[in-house]
């Protein structure tokens, strides 16, 4: 009897024919069309999987680095953090830790005034953890002795561009002074000297002053709220939090995504706008194939009834379809991705979309192109069934003397 | 049943027995087939003439597995039909006939040789096989020098030479041709006829050829009369 592989091969000879010998114009538009159908199905995902990469890169990069250590359940601060930054600092993978004093503070310019998040640092260390220090758009970022000397966020500052001028000072420069009541009650001035621009909405409402010059305001030492521990990899941090707490680390130590709730409310929101936009381009290229596959199995039907008169069976005639729709789909998806690395993502490179958490490029996830790419070819795959299905259910005399 | 129904010997290749055929049309019934009963010996040129719609087609086609028989039994190489499947039919008709139709009937996308070896590769040869076998066939249509070449550039005649090696490829027990001629200018149309004359002559290959033109009656063994749907002894 015939051999599975036998048939397979009759099925890929005769697709091959009908695709290379067939019309050219109409394999090339098929093709297309099918590319724009993954295009389609990519791009909202793409726009998508580019905002959460911008965001955890300035979540990570801005706001908490890799890795927070906190003060244990029922602490306000960790005692001695010196001794923890001991115990991990060598640690294959870490490359930097910043301890800091993270406060409350009403900072007030002129008639301007409102409530933000101050963090202590240690110049030094910082640089090691954040890229803030790099984000200077006026000014100087903070020296390790400086005292009665802020950096503000140009969201704080205002007149910067920002995105919430309202609550912002209104036009701070540097120079200016402005005035910082602490949680404590405490009262200073405090000349501006700089101001910095991350990009990310988050990061722009903070400001930062010394280690020293917090001690002095809250009246402690050898204290800090928190420890930002940067590591050379992103997505290991489970790993490293293993390995603090067996060096013996008992703080509450969390990984950077515990921060990023904000990334978890894009994903829902969007996901109702994926799965739409996705119905709609699988369908589309579900109903491309099914006409193109339609027309061939009628404008072939005298043709098919004459290969299954001499022999050659329904399932391989029907296969032969099912391989050119996938052939379709398949060139669909490459020449897609084509148009996706070689056009789209070139341009907004080149002309970056604009978010809250910063400059947005497309990002071509593997899984997604993966699972686009499957989705495309299984529904083209049934699209080249169903007309050669129907093809082959006439009798031979029909298909081939029938009107 | 194959001894029973072999009336005149015992090389019968097809044997028929009250075979009918009736069309529903409606309210209508169209009887295109009237009980036939007949024989073919292996080895012969038969012819089945007849007026139009006498029913030749449906003959063949009945005796061709292209259609099943409303009423009566068809035993062919010592098989009875209506016992087989779909599937077995489909084989059946792969291994052991070959058709030439009217149309020309072969696959724009191929050439002469991809279409004569397709039922070849179908029955699972290997490529070197397919092209050997096809090679064979296209040389007794005498076509080997248009071997590469694609329907369209190719004459009518020539067209259905290649549809006759297609035929020929598998070797088939029977070769069944409706009206092979019908499409053809004279000199194509005698080609043709040579040709299956030569076949059967040379390779002993049974032919059963529908024709409506009566000088074909001079070239093959025997003709088989129909009128409305029945055999009859000589057509007036
Ligand atoms: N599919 C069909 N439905 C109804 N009637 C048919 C069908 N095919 C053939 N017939 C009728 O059966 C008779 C015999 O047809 P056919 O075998 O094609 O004749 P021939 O080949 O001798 O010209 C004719 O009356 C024709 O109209
Ligand atoms: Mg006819």
């Amino acid at each position: 009897m015939t051999s599975t592989r036998t048939e397979l091969k009759v099925s890929a000879f005769l697709a091959y024919k009908f695709i290379a010998k067939g019309n050219r114009g109409t394999s090339a538009l098929t093709i297309l069309i099918m590319a724009l159908a993954f295009v389609n199905l990519m791009f909202t995902t793409s726009v998508f999987d580019g905002m959460g990469d911008a965001t955890e890169t300035q979540v990570i990069d801005t706001l908490y680095s890799n890795i927070v250590i906190e003060p244990a359940d029922g602490e306000l601060y960790i005692e001695n953090p010196d001794s923890v930054v001991k115990k991990i600092i060598n640690v294959p993978g870490v490359i930097g830790t910043s301890a800091q004093y993270v406060t409350g503070a009403t900072i007030a310019y002129e008639e301007q005034s409102g409530a933000w998040s101050i963090r202590a640092v240690d110049p030094a260390d910082e640089r090691t953890v954040s890229t803030v220090p790099d984000m200077m758009i006026e000014g100087e970022y903070l020296s390790r002795s400086d005292t009665r000397e802020i950096i503000i966020g140009k969201e704080i500052a205002g007149g910067h561009g920002g995105s919430l001028e309202h609550t912002s000072l209104g036009g701070v420069v540097v120079g200016d002074t402005v005035e910082v009541t602490f949680a404590n009650g405490v009262k200073r001035e405090y000349r501006v000297k700089g101001i910095f621009d991350t990009n990310f909405i988050q990061s722009n409402q903070l400001a930062y002053v010394t280690e020293k010059e917090m001690e002095s305001v809250l009246g402690i030492h050898d204290m800090a709220s928190q420890i930002l521990v940067k590591t050379d990899t992103k997505g290991e941090e489970d790993r490293f939090l293993n390995q603090f707490v067996e060096l013996g680390v008992h703080e509450d130590i969390k990984p950077w995504i515990v921060y990023a709730g904000i990334i978890a409310t894009l994903t829902q929101s969007f996901d109702a706008l994926n799965a739409l936009t996705g119905a709609i381009g699988f369908f589309v290229a579900g109903v491309t194939i099914f006409i193109v596959i339609y027309v061939s199995t009628v404008s072939k039907r005298r043709q098919i009834g004459i290969l299954r008169a001499i022999g050659i069976k329904e399932s391989i005639i029907v296969r032969s379809y099912i391989f050119q729709a996938v052939f379709y789909a398949v060139c669909g998806c490459i020449a897609g991705l084509v148009i996706m690395f070689a056009i789209l993502v070139p341009y907004f490179i080149k002309h970056p979309m604009v978010f809250p958490m910063g400059d947005v490029t497309l990002l071509i996830e593997q899984k997604a192109a993966i699972t686009r790419s499957a989705g495309l070819i299984i529904s083209a795959a049934i699209a080249g069934f169903l007309p050669s299905w129907r093809a082959v259910r006439e009798t031979i005399l029909d298909a081939i003397w029938g009107d | 049943m194959v001894e029973r129904m072999g009336r005149d010997g015992q090389d019968t290749i097809i044997a028929t027995r009250n075979l009918s055929r009736t069309y529903i049309m409606g309210k209508m019934q169209v009887t295109a087939l009237n009980r036939v009963t007949l024989d073919i010996r292996r080895g012969e040129f038969a012819a089945i003439m007849g007026k139009s719609g006498s029913g030749k087609s449906t003959l063949l086609h009945q005796l061709g597995l292209l259609d099943t028989p409303t009423e009566g039994e068809i035993v062919i190489d010592g098989v009875e039909i209506s016992g087989l499947s779909e599937a077995a039919r489909t084989r059946f008709r792969l291994e052991k006939f070959g058709y030439v139709f009217q149309e020309y009937a072969i696959l724009p996308e191929m050439t002469a040789l991809e279409n004569v070896y397709l039922p070849a590769m179908a029955l699972g040869l290997s490529q070197g096989e397919c092209i050997r076998n096809g090679m064979d066939a296209l040389e007794k249509v005498g076509l080997t020098g248009r071997a590469d070449h694609r329907p369209r550039e190719m004459s009518g005649g020539e067209q259905q030479r290649v549809a006759i090696a297609r035929a020929l490829i598998n070797n088939p027990k029977i070769l069944f041709a409706d009206e092979p001629t019908a499409n053809l200018d004279s000199v194509s149309s005698r080609q043709i006829l040579e040709l299956f004359r030569a076949l059967n002559r040379d390779t002993g290959q049974t032919i059963l050829m529908v024709t409506h033109e009566l000088e074909d009656a001079d070239i093959v063994d025997r003709v088989i009369w129909l009128a409305d749907g029945e055999v009859v002894v000589r057509e007036g």
